[in-house]
């Protein structure tokens, strides 16, 4: 269960990022937030995997108060996580293969476990023929894809996916969403941040709505 | 140098041999001579005539019969002379030695200066190699800021992430102690032929040797140990989230 509880978030003045956001998502939801572009989907999403904090307000992750976990056992939190960044944020000089793995590396999975599932997280996106190449040749969409693949690849609780399908032709977007889906139906919690209005209405369960920082309304279909 | 070894009167042939053999076989001693009690009073008189009048009174010799023994320049290590000199004193027959403290106190005293001047210029040169490896992990750590960024993103430890930092350093360290022993060989075979003769007396002052196996692992182990604290401070400064 992720709880937000009046969260505002100020990186300039007079500007506010989030303002008097509350929220609650519980475990296997499938939740969609959406908003213009500017209106705080990264932001909310960052300061629930605690890259930053917010100005005010609370988080409660799982009866955790993640605000007040300390840096060094901050990894606790995020290896519940699958996170697929807006920025895919890759390391460039690794293979594919590493990019995903790392995951699992830092875990100490044993390295023939490893490639056993980054083959298998690379063939849900039909990827599992670049996995050694260097993800600088790969295309935006073939990027998108191995930070996709990062993500699922330890099975987390959660998964936090921001844009994930803004590169994707509507065929792979739809096919990433049933994939998400499919993670979902085996009960992780997904939350992800899209302008895309057709996949909010395929699969849609939960939608929030973000404007200029302000949650304008809260959806279940 | 000289030294005199005083022998008790009352000292048996085979003591005396014994005691000759010693000095002979030494590689430190260039050359040694016997001077009996009668050749000790004729060199007295000799040396000091106004005293003749004392010595003529006595109706026994008070000259002892001695060694004199020159060590050789060339060969020496100032420790290795001094416990030679102890363990002839320590022989059965042998009263006293007497040997030239002065030189012996020049010495020390030039040796106590090379060790401080060494010690100096180590440390130095270990706080220039700490600085030097701490700044290398810190250059490392900034050129993979994105990459540790997202080793924290993906639940990495902060152990996990400094490990790699830490091989490096102790590598470095070790790379660099390594070399340093190559360059100090290098400088030993070098440094006499190159300076020898303008060394003049220091030359035989100065013993060039060359390090022992284990102060080698020591020097290189050192230089591990630098390699990590080094960049150990490096990351405690610059790693943090
Ligand atoms: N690091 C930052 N420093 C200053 N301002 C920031 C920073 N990050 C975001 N902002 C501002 O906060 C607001 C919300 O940004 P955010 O990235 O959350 O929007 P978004 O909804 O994800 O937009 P998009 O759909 O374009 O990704 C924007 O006005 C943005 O300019
Ligand atoms: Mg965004």
């Amino acid at each position: 269960m992720i709880e937000l509880y009046r969260i505002w978030k100020q990186y300039q003045k007079p500007h506010w990022a989030l303002s008097d956001v509350t929220l609650k998502i519980d475990p296997g939801d499938f939740c969609f937030i959406t908003g213009p572009s500017g209106s705080g989907k990264t932001t909310l999403l960052k300061i629930i995997y605690r890259e930053i904090f917010p100005t005010q307000g609370q988080i409660i992750i799982d009866k955790r108060n993640i605000l007040r976990i300390s840096d060094h056992k901050i990894y606790r939190l995020r290896r519940e996580m699958g996170i697929v960044f807006q920025d895919f944020r890759l390391m460039f000089h690794k293979k594919v293969f590493d990019n995903v793995g790392v995951v699992l590396q830092v875990l100490g999975v044993p390295r023939k476990e490893i490639r056993r599932r980054v083959f298998n997280a690379l063939r849900m996106v039909n990827l599992h023929h670049k996995m050694w190449e260097y993800p600088s040749y790969l295309s935006y969409g073939e990027q998108q894809r191995v930070a996709i693949a990062r993500a699922v690849v330890n099975r987390p609780k959660i998964i936090l996916a921001d844009e994930p399908t803004g590169n994707l032709d509507p065929e792979l977007a739809f096919e990433i969403m049933s994939l998400f889906k499919e993670i979902n139906r085996q009960g992780a919690t997904i939350i992800i941040c899209t302008h895309d209005r057709e996949l909010i209405r395929h699969f849609g369960q939960k939608i929030v709505f973000l404007y200029k920082g302000k949650l304008l309304r809260k959806e279940t279909l | 140098m000289l030294a005199v070894f005083f022998l008790q009167k009352d000292i048996s042939e085979p003591q005396q041999k014994a005691i000759e053999e010693e000095l002979n076989k030494s590689p430190l001693v260039s050359k040694s001579r016997y001077v009996d009690s009668q050749m000790a009073l004729e060199r007295f008189k000799e040396k000091f005539t106004e005293l003749q009048g004392i010595v003529k009174n006595l109706d026994t010799n008070p000259f002892p019969p001695s060694f004199e023994v020159t060590f050789k320049e060339k060969a020496l290590s100032y420790d290795n002379v001094l416990s030679f000199i102890q363990k002839v004193k320590a022989m059965p027959g042998i009263e006293d030695v007497q040997f030239n403290q002065d030189w012996v106190d020049r010495m020390q005293s030039f040796s106590r200066l090379a060790k401080a001047v060494g010690f100096f210029l180590g440390g130095i040169l270990i706080l220039a190699s700490f600085f030097i490896i701490s700044n290398i992990i810190k250059i490392n750590v900034y050129s993979r800021k994105n990459e540790i960024e997202i080793l924290r993103l993906v639940g990495a430890t902060n152990i996990f992430i400094k490990i790699p930092f830490l091989i490096e350093g102790v590598v470095l360290g070790i790379i660099g102690g390594m070399f340093s022993l190559l360059l100090l060989l290098f400088l030993i075979q070098i440094f006499p032929i190159y300076l020898g003769s303008s060394l003049g007396v220091l030359n035989e002052l100065i013993n060039f040797r060359y390090l022992s196996f284990s102060q080698s692992i020591n020097i290189i182990m050192l230089g591990g140990l630098i390699g990590f604290l080094g960049s150990m401070s490096s990351l405690s400064r610059f790693l943090k989230t």
